[in-house]
Protein backbone atom coordinates (compact mmCIF):
# COMPACT_ATOMS: atom_id res chain seq x y z
CA UNK A 1 0.00 0.00 0.00
CA UNK A 2 2.78 2.27 0.72
CA UNK A 3 4.36 1.97 -2.61
CA UNK A 4 1.15 3.37 -3.76
CA UNK A 5 0.77 6.02 -2.06
CA UNK A 6 4.52 6.63 -2.98
CA UNK A 7 3.73 6.24 -7.30
CA UNK A 8 0.84 8.62 -6.33
CA UNK A 9 3.02 10.94 -4.71
CA UNK A 10 5.55 10.71 -7.23
CA UNK A 11 3.07 11.21 -10.28
CA UNK A 12 1.77 14.29 -8.57
CA UNK A 13 4.59 16.29 -8.27
CA UNK A 14 5.15 15.14 -11.82
CA UNK A 15 4.44 17.65 -14.84
CA UNK A 16 5.44 15.33 -17.89
CA UNK A 17 4.85 11.13 -18.42
CA UNK A 18 6.97 9.12 -16.13
CA UNK A 19 7.93 6.04 -17.25
CA UNK A 20 7.79 2.63 -14.54
CA UNK A 21 11.52 2.47 -15.36
CA UNK A 22 11.85 6.22 -13.81
CA UNK A 23 9.98 5.58 -11.05
CA UNK A 24 11.14 2.43 -10.02
CA UNK A 25 14.03 4.14 -10.46
CA UNK A 26 13.31 6.62 -7.71
CA UNK A 27 11.38 4.47 -5.68
CA UNK A 28 14.13 1.54 -5.46
CA UNK A 29 11.78 -1.33 -6.61
CA UNK A 30 11.74 -3.69 -9.62
CA UNK A 31 9.57 -2.48 -12.57
CA UNK A 32 7.31 -5.40 -12.13
CA UNK A 33 6.19 -4.26 -8.90
CA UNK A 34 5.32 -0.48 -9.91
CA UNK A 35 3.29 -2.17 -12.91
CA UNK A 36 1.82 -3.71 -10.02
CA UNK A 37 0.94 -0.68 -8.08
CA UNK A 38 0.51 1.34 -10.85
CA UNK A 39 -2.53 -0.59 -11.97
CA UNK A 40 -4.07 -0.73 -8.38
CA UNK A 41 -3.44 3.12 -8.29
CA UNK A 42 -5.28 3.66 -11.41
CA UNK A 43 -8.36 0.99 -10.38
CA UNK A 44 -8.56 3.69 -7.09
CA UNK A 45 -8.34 6.92 -8.65
CA UNK A 46 -11.24 5.55 -10.91
CA UNK A 47 -13.61 5.00 -7.92
CA UNK A 48 -12.34 7.27 -5.27
CA UNK A 49 -11.12 10.62 -6.82
CA UNK A 50 -11.32 13.44 -9.27
CA UNK A 51 -8.01 12.35 -10.27
CA UNK A 52 -7.20 9.34 -12.91
CA UNK A 53 -4.38 7.81 -14.04
CA UNK A 54 -4.04 7.67 -18.08
CA UNK A 55 -1.13 6.21 -20.04
CA UNK A 56 0.36 9.27 -22.27
CA UNK A 57 3.10 9.70 -24.58
CA UNK A 58 5.06 7.21 -23.76
CA UNK A 59 4.24 6.74 -19.52
CA UNK A 60 1.68 7.73 -17.01
CA UNK A 61 1.00 10.48 -15.84
CA UNK A 62 -2.38 11.50 -13.32
CA UNK A 63 -4.73 14.10 -14.87
CA UNK A 64 -8.79 15.47 -14.40
CA UNK A 65 -11.81 13.27 -15.21
CA UNK A 66 -13.61 14.87 -17.91
CA UNK A 67 -16.09 15.43 -16.38
CA UNK A 68 -14.85 18.21 -14.62
CA UNK A 69 -13.36 20.10 -17.88
CA UNK A 70 -15.88 22.89 -17.73
CA UNK A 71 -15.25 23.80 -14.54
CA UNK A 72 -11.40 23.65 -14.69
CA UNK A 73 -11.51 25.18 -18.13
CA UNK A 74 -13.63 28.38 -16.24
CA UNK A 75 -10.98 28.22 -13.30
CA UNK A 76 -7.77 27.99 -15.01
CA UNK A 77 -8.99 29.73 -18.65
CA UNK A 78 -6.31 27.72 -20.67
CA UNK A 79 -5.20 29.05 -24.10
CA UNK A 80 -6.22 27.14 -26.52
CA UNK A 81 -4.84 27.01 -30.23
CA UNK A 82 -6.74 25.50 -32.51
CA UNK A 83 -5.73 23.41 -35.43
CA UNK A 84 -6.80 24.84 -38.69
CA UNK A 85 -7.62 21.82 -41.62
CA UNK A 86 -4.50 22.71 -43.50
CA UNK A 87 -1.77 21.98 -40.21
CA UNK A 88 -4.36 18.92 -39.64
CA UNK A 89 -3.25 17.69 -43.07
CA UNK A 90 0.50 18.46 -42.29
CA UNK A 91 0.25 16.96 -39.30
CA UNK A 92 -0.66 13.85 -40.28
CA UNK A 93 1.09 13.02 -43.03
CA UNK A 94 3.96 14.32 -41.16
CA UNK A 95 3.08 11.50 -38.40
CA UNK A 96 2.16 8.75 -41.06
CA UNK A 97 5.45 9.27 -42.74
CA UNK A 98 7.82 10.48 -40.57
CA UNK A 99 10.51 10.47 -41.40
CA UNK A 100 9.29 12.76 -43.92
CA UNK A 101 10.74 15.61 -45.88
CA UNK A 102 9.35 18.68 -47.23
CA UNK A 103 9.60 17.98 -50.81
CA UNK A 104 7.88 14.92 -50.17
CA UNK A 105 5.29 16.36 -48.00
CA UNK A 106 4.27 18.80 -51.11
CA UNK A 107 3.83 15.86 -53.20
CA UNK A 108 1.58 13.73 -51.19
CA UNK A 109 -0.59 17.14 -50.60
CA UNK A 110 -0.29 18.75 -54.01
CA UNK A 111 0.16 22.23 -52.51
CA UNK A 112 3.11 24.25 -50.56
CA UNK A 113 3.41 22.81 -47.21
CA UNK A 114 6.40 25.17 -45.48
CA UNK A 115 4.65 27.46 -43.80
CA UNK A 116 2.24 24.26 -42.18
CA UNK A 117 5.75 22.68 -41.40
CA UNK A 118 7.31 26.02 -39.69
CA UNK A 119 4.07 26.53 -37.81
CA UNK A 120 3.85 23.09 -36.46
CA UNK A 121 7.42 23.33 -35.43
CA UNK A 122 6.90 26.45 -33.61
CA UNK A 123 4.11 24.73 -31.84
CA UNK A 124 6.60 21.98 -31.10
CA UNK A 125 3.98 19.04 -32.42
CA UNK A 126 6.84 18.66 -35.65
CA UNK A 127 10.53 19.08 -35.00
CA UNK A 128 13.82 18.07 -37.45
CA UNK A 129 14.68 14.76 -36.76
CA UNK A 130 17.72 14.37 -39.15
CA UNK A 131 18.31 14.63 -43.14
CA UNK A 132 18.37 12.49 -45.51
CA UNK A 133 21.59 11.28 -47.36
CA UNK A 134 20.50 12.37 -50.90
CA UNK A 135 21.93 15.10 -52.28
CA UNK A 136 20.63 18.23 -51.21
CA UNK A 137 20.93 16.32 -47.75
CA UNK A 138 17.16 17.56 -46.97
CA UNK A 139 16.06 18.10 -43.16
CA UNK A 140 13.62 15.11 -42.26
CA UNK A 141 10.43 16.07 -39.96
CA UNK A 142 9.01 13.89 -37.91
CA UNK A 143 6.65 14.21 -34.28
CA UNK A 144 7.38 14.95 -30.96
CA UNK A 145 6.79 13.66 -27.66
CA UNK A 146 4.30 17.03 -27.31
CA UNK A 147 2.24 15.82 -30.62
CA UNK A 148 1.56 12.36 -28.49
CA UNK A 149 0.71 14.26 -25.49
CA UNK A 150 -1.43 16.58 -27.29
CA UNK A 151 -3.67 13.81 -29.29
CA UNK A 152 -3.76 11.31 -25.76
CA UNK A 153 -1.11 8.91 -27.88
CA UNK A 154 0.35 6.26 -26.03
CA UNK A 155 2.66 5.87 -29.10
CA UNK A 156 2.97 6.33 -32.82
CA UNK A 157 1.47 2.28 -32.84
CA UNK A 158 -2.06 4.27 -31.35
CA UNK A 159 -2.28 6.04 -34.70
CA UNK A 160 -5.63 4.69 -36.44
CA UNK A 161 -4.65 2.07 -39.23
CA UNK A 162 -4.51 3.81 -42.61
CA UNK A 163 -4.97 2.05 -45.86
CA UNK A 164 -2.85 3.75 -48.47
CA UNK A 165 -3.47 2.79 -52.17
CA UNK A 166 0.13 1.69 -52.83
CA UNK A 167 0.05 2.80 -55.92
CA UNK A 168 -0.06 6.47 -55.40
CA UNK A 169 3.01 5.99 -53.06
CA UNK A 170 5.06 8.57 -54.28
CA UNK A 171 8.40 6.96 -55.23
CA UNK A 172 10.43 8.91 -52.95
CA UNK A 173 8.84 7.86 -49.99
CA UNK A 174 8.59 4.60 -48.87
CA UNK A 175 8.52 3.94 -44.84
CA UNK A 176 12.43 3.35 -44.73
CA UNK A 177 11.63 3.16 -40.31
CA UNK A 178 8.65 1.92 -39.03
CA UNK A 179 6.43 4.50 -37.03
CA UNK A 180 7.26 3.50 -33.64
CA UNK A 181 11.30 4.79 -33.82
CA UNK A 182 12.74 5.99 -30.53
CA UNK A 183 11.22 8.50 -28.58
CA UNK A 184 11.85 11.82 -30.57
CA UNK A 185 12.14 13.93 -27.22
CA UNK A 186 14.99 12.15 -26.72
CA UNK A 187 16.78 13.25 -29.66
CA UNK A 188 15.74 16.87 -29.06
CA UNK A 189 18.11 16.32 -26.05
CA UNK A 190 20.87 15.07 -28.07
CA UNK A 191 20.64 17.73 -30.44
CA UNK A 192 23.29 20.22 -30.57
CA UNK A 193 21.29 23.08 -29.41
CA UNK A 194 19.28 21.40 -26.72
CA UNK A 195 16.00 21.96 -28.48
CA UNK A 196 15.80 20.95 -31.96
CA UNK A 197 12.21 21.43 -32.12
CA UNK A 198 12.92 25.65 -32.10
CA UNK A 199 14.38 25.90 -35.93
CA UNK B 1 32.95 53.20 -77.37
CA UNK B 2 33.32 56.12 -75.30
CA UNK B 3 31.68 56.88 -72.05
CA UNK B 4 29.26 59.63 -74.21
CA UNK B 5 27.32 59.90 -71.12
CA UNK B 6 28.45 61.06 -68.04
CA UNK B 7 26.66 60.67 -64.83
CA UNK B 8 26.58 63.44 -62.84
CA UNK B 9 27.86 64.18 -59.25
CA UNK B 10 24.64 63.13 -57.50
CA UNK B 11 23.76 60.11 -59.93
CA UNK B 12 27.15 58.47 -58.58
CA UNK B 13 26.16 59.70 -54.87
CA UNK B 14 22.93 57.88 -55.36
CA UNK B 15 24.84 54.48 -56.63
CA UNK B 16 28.14 54.40 -54.63
CA UNK B 17 26.86 56.66 -50.61
CA UNK B 18 28.91 59.07 -49.78
CA UNK B 19 31.76 58.00 -50.49
CA UNK B 20 33.50 59.29 -53.09
CA UNK B 21 35.01 56.28 -55.92
CA UNK B 22 38.40 56.82 -57.07
CA UNK B 23 38.88 58.19 -60.55
CA UNK B 24 39.96 55.12 -62.38
CA UNK B 25 40.51 55.15 -65.79
CA UNK B 26 39.70 52.16 -67.89
CA UNK B 27 40.78 51.93 -72.13
CA UNK B 28 40.01 48.64 -73.73
CA UNK B 29 38.81 48.17 -76.96
CA UNK B 30 34.96 49.20 -76.96
CA UNK B 31 35.04 51.54 -73.95
CA UNK B 32 36.92 54.31 -72.46
CA UNK B 33 36.23 56.46 -69.52
CA UNK B 34 35.60 56.19 -65.36
CA UNK B 35 35.50 52.96 -63.59
CA UNK B 36 32.14 54.66 -61.83
CA UNK B 37 30.70 55.25 -65.33
CA UNK B 38 31.15 51.61 -66.77
CA UNK B 39 29.41 50.25 -63.53
CA UNK B 40 26.48 52.78 -63.93
CA UNK B 41 26.01 52.52 -67.87
CA UNK B 42 26.29 48.30 -67.02
CA UNK B 43 23.68 48.27 -64.34
CA UNK B 44 21.21 50.79 -65.97
CA UNK B 45 21.90 48.43 -69.13
CA UNK B 46 23.34 51.05 -71.64
CA UNK B 47 26.36 48.92 -71.96
CA UNK B 48 26.73 45.20 -73.29
CA UNK B 49 28.93 43.94 -70.73
CA UNK B 50 29.72 41.09 -72.92
CA UNK B 51 31.60 43.08 -75.00
CA UNK B 52 33.91 44.96 -72.70
CA UNK B 53 37.08 42.84 -71.79
CA UNK B 54 37.35 42.99 -67.41
CA UNK B 55 41.23 42.10 -68.28
CA UNK B 56 42.44 46.06 -69.34
CA UNK B 57 39.90 47.32 -66.07
CA UNK B 58 41.29 45.00 -63.66
CA UNK B 59 44.66 46.08 -64.86
CA UNK B 60 43.72 49.56 -64.02
CA UNK B 61 42.84 48.82 -61.12
CA UNK B 62 45.65 47.43 -59.71
CA UNK B 63 47.77 50.11 -61.68
CA UNK B 64 45.53 52.58 -59.62
CA UNK B 65 46.43 50.62 -56.14
CA UNK B 66 50.03 50.66 -56.95
CA UNK B 67 50.29 54.55 -58.12
CA UNK B 68 48.35 55.96 -54.77
CA UNK B 69 50.34 57.17 -52.54
CA UNK B 70 48.24 57.99 -49.85
CA UNK B 71 46.35 55.01 -49.49
CA UNK B 72 41.99 55.51 -49.13
CA UNK B 73 40.54 52.62 -47.66
CA UNK B 74 36.94 53.06 -48.15
CA UNK B 75 37.73 54.55 -51.47
CA UNK B 76 39.35 51.25 -52.41
CA UNK B 77 36.30 49.51 -51.23
CA UNK B 78 34.15 51.49 -53.34
CA UNK B 79 35.86 50.83 -56.57
CA UNK B 80 37.08 47.20 -55.57
CA UNK B 81 32.87 46.75 -55.05
CA UNK B 82 31.93 48.43 -58.49
CA UNK B 83 34.75 45.91 -60.04
CA UNK B 84 33.22 42.57 -58.23
CA UNK B 85 30.17 43.88 -59.44
CA UNK B 86 31.22 43.80 -63.17
CA UNK B 87 33.15 40.23 -62.67
CA UNK B 88 29.67 38.62 -61.05
CA UNK B 89 27.78 39.81 -63.32
CA UNK B 90 30.13 38.84 -66.96
CA UNK B 91 30.43 35.29 -65.00
CA UNK B 92 26.76 34.91 -64.58
CA UNK B 93 26.01 35.96 -68.42
CA UNK B 94 29.04 33.51 -69.73
CA UNK B 95 27.67 30.73 -68.15
CA UNK B 96 26.07 28.67 -70.60
CA UNK B 97 21.41 28.51 -70.00
CA UNK B 98 20.70 25.03 -69.79
CA UNK B 99 18.12 24.33 -72.13
CA UNK B 100 15.29 22.29 -70.72
CA UNK B 101 15.44 18.22 -71.13
CA UNK B 102 13.04 16.54 -73.00
CA UNK B 103 10.99 14.28 -70.29
CA UNK B 104 12.06 10.86 -69.77
CA UNK B 105 10.07 7.97 -71.58
CA UNK B 106 10.73 5.75 -68.38
CA UNK B 107 8.52 7.73 -66.38
CA UNK B 108 11.14 7.87 -63.39
CA UNK B 109 10.14 11.43 -62.48
CA UNK B 110 6.48 11.64 -63.39
CA UNK B 111 5.03 14.08 -60.88
CA UNK B 112 2.93 12.21 -57.98
CA UNK B 113 -0.96 12.71 -58.13
CA UNK B 114 -1.76 14.46 -54.30
CA UNK B 115 -3.03 11.84 -52.25
CA UNK B 116 -4.09 13.86 -49.03
CA UNK B 117 -7.51 12.29 -49.47
CA UNK B 118 -6.07 8.91 -48.55
CA UNK B 119 -5.38 10.70 -44.81
CA UNK B 120 -9.01 12.01 -44.41
CA UNK B 121 -10.21 9.40 -42.14
CA UNK B 122 -7.12 9.56 -39.72
CA UNK B 123 -7.66 13.66 -39.89
CA UNK B 124 -10.60 12.83 -38.59
CA UNK B 125 -9.72 10.53 -35.78
CA UNK B 126 -6.71 12.92 -35.05
CA UNK B 127 -9.07 15.78 -33.98
CA UNK B 128 -11.66 13.32 -32.37
CA UNK B 129 -8.39 12.78 -30.18
CA UNK B 130 -7.41 15.80 -29.65
CA UNK B 131 -11.26 17.35 -29.07
CA UNK B 132 -11.31 14.64 -26.22
CA UNK B 133 -7.70 15.74 -24.83
CA UNK B 134 -9.16 19.33 -24.73
CA UNK B 135 -11.16 17.64 -21.30
CA UNK B 136 -8.03 16.55 -19.57
CA UNK B 137 -5.95 18.72 -17.39
CA UNK B 138 -2.40 17.27 -16.22
CA UNK B 139 -0.38 19.31 -13.83
CA UNK B 140 2.10 21.70 -15.54
CA UNK B 141 4.51 22.80 -12.76
CA UNK B 142 6.28 25.96 -12.94
CA UNK B 143 7.02 26.17 -16.62
CA UNK B 144 3.52 25.93 -17.55
CA UNK B 145 4.20 28.37 -20.81
CA UNK B 146 6.56 25.42 -22.20
CA UNK B 147 4.32 24.92 -24.99
CA UNK B 148 3.34 28.22 -25.89
CA UNK B 149 4.87 31.27 -27.22
CA UNK B 150 7.40 32.90 -25.66
CA UNK B 151 5.75 36.43 -25.78
CA UNK B 152 2.77 37.56 -24.17
CA UNK B 153 1.89 39.74 -26.52
CA UNK B 154 -2.30 39.61 -26.52
CA UNK B 155 -3.43 40.69 -29.56
CA UNK B 156 -0.38 42.61 -31.27
CA UNK B 157 1.30 40.89 -33.47
CA UNK B 158 5.28 40.63 -34.50
CA UNK B 159 4.34 43.22 -37.35
CA UNK B 160 2.67 45.94 -34.73
CA UNK B 161 6.10 45.26 -32.54
CA UNK B 162 8.39 46.52 -36.07
CA UNK B 163 5.86 49.28 -36.64
CA UNK B 164 6.18 50.75 -33.27
CA UNK B 165 10.12 50.00 -33.77
CA UNK B 166 10.64 51.42 -36.72
CA UNK B 167 8.54 54.78 -35.84
CA UNK B 168 11.05 55.53 -32.85
CA UNK B 169 13.89 54.45 -35.24
CA UNK B 170 13.45 57.31 -37.88
CA UNK B 171 13.48 59.76 -34.85
CA UNK B 172 17.05 58.22 -33.84
CA UNK B 173 19.79 60.44 -35.29
CA UNK B 174 22.93 58.63 -37.39
CA UNK B 175 25.05 57.41 -35.28
CA UNK B 176 28.38 59.34 -34.47
CA UNK B 177 31.45 57.27 -35.68
CA UNK B 178 32.91 55.65 -32.66
CA UNK B 179 36.40 53.30 -32.50
CA UNK B 180 36.61 49.90 -32.43
CA UNK B 181 37.67 49.04 -29.31
CA UNK B 182 34.60 51.44 -27.63
CA UNK B 183 33.10 49.63 -24.47
CA UNK B 184 29.58 49.19 -25.23
CA UNK B 185 26.81 48.33 -22.50
CA UNK B 186 25.99 44.77 -22.48
CA UNK B 187 22.30 43.72 -23.43
CA UNK B 188 22.19 42.62 -19.16
CA UNK B 189 23.00 46.19 -18.51
CA UNK B 190 20.57 47.74 -20.99
CA UNK B 191 18.06 45.20 -19.97
CA UNK B 192 18.28 46.99 -16.52
CA UNK B 193 18.35 50.30 -18.06
CA UNK B 194 14.89 49.41 -20.05
CA UNK B 195 13.19 47.69 -16.75
CA UNK B 196 14.18 51.14 -14.51
CA UNK B 197 12.58 52.90 -17.54
CA UNK B 198 9.28 51.37 -18.35
CA UNK B 199 6.13 52.79 -16.90
CA UNK B 200 3.64 51.31 -14.79
CA UNK B 201 0.67 52.07 -17.16
CA UNK B 202 0.70 51.19 -20.75
CA UNK B 203 2.75 54.21 -22.34
CA UNK B 204 3.50 54.17 -26.49
CA UNK B 205 7.40 54.05 -27.18
CA UNK B 206 8.11 57.40 -27.84
CA UNK B 207 6.48 58.62 -24.45
CA UNK B 208 8.94 56.57 -22.18
CA UNK B 209 12.14 56.92 -24.55
CA UNK B 210 12.89 60.33 -24.35
CA UNK B 211 16.08 62.55 -24.86
CA UNK B 212 18.35 61.88 -27.76
CA UNK B 213 19.81 58.75 -28.77
CA UNK B 214 21.08 57.11 -32.08
CA UNK B 215 20.21 54.32 -34.07
CA UNK B 216 22.34 51.90 -32.57
CA UNK B 217 21.14 52.78 -29.01
CA UNK B 218 17.31 52.48 -30.20
CA UNK B 219 18.29 49.13 -31.48
CA UNK B 220 19.88 48.07 -28.33
CA UNK B 221 16.98 49.52 -26.47
CA UNK B 222 14.59 47.13 -28.69
CA UNK B 223 16.37 44.06 -28.37
CA UNK B 224 16.34 44.77 -24.53
CA UNK B 225 12.69 45.00 -24.73
CA UNK B 226 12.08 42.46 -26.43
CA UNK B 227 14.00 40.25 -24.21
CA UNK B 228 11.93 41.83 -20.87
CA UNK B 229 9.05 40.55 -23.02
CA UNK B 230 10.37 37.11 -23.56
CA UNK B 231 11.27 36.87 -19.44
CA UNK B 232 7.56 37.93 -18.93
CA UNK B 233 8.44 41.01 -17.34
CA UNK B 234 6.48 43.66 -19.66
CA UNK B 235 3.06 43.96 -21.06
CA UNK B 236 2.25 44.79 -24.37
CA UNK B 237 -1.13 46.17 -25.89
CA UNK B 238 -2.43 47.07 -28.56
CA UNK B 239 -4.47 50.96 -27.84
CA UNK B 240 -5.73 52.83 -31.00
CA UNK B 241 -3.50 51.09 -33.50
CA UNK B 242 -0.56 52.17 -31.20
CA UNK B 243 1.56 49.69 -29.47
CA UNK B 244 2.03 49.77 -25.80
CA UNK B 245 4.02 48.90 -22.65
CA UNK B 246 4.54 48.92 -18.98
CA UNK B 247 5.73 46.61 -16.12
CA UNK B 248 3.93 43.32 -15.85
CA UNK B 249 1.85 43.71 -12.41
CA UNK B 250 3.04 40.82 -10.29
CA UNK B 251 0.22 38.65 -9.01
CA UNK B 252 1.27 38.81 -5.25
CA UNK B 253 1.87 42.78 -5.30
CA UNK B 254 -0.76 43.83 -2.53
CA UNK B 255 -3.27 46.07 -3.96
Amino acid sequence: MRLVLALEALLFVADSPATPDELAKALGVPVFEVEEALEKLGGRLHHTSALQLVRIAGGYQVCTKPEFAEAIAKFTQPQTHKLSRSLMEVLAVVAYKQPITLAELDDVRGVDSGYGVRQLVERRLVCEIGRRSTPGRPILFGTTQQFLHAFNLQSLEDLPVVNFESDNLPKAIGMEHPPDQPSLLDQEENSPSGDASLV
Amino acid sequence: MSALVQPNPQQIAAVFGVIEPPPIHVECETFQGPLTTLFIMVRDHKVDLLGVPLGPICEAYLRYLLETTEPHLESHAVAVSALCYLLEKKAWMLIPIEQDEEPDDDGLFDEVEPYIHEFLPAIDDLLNRREDREHLFFRTGENSNVYELPFETSEVTSADLAKAFEKLLSKAKPDPPRPVSDQRRSLSEQIILVLKSLPDTPQALEEFVTGEFTRSEVVWWFLALLEIIRLGQASVTMDDGIVKFCKKQSRSAPA
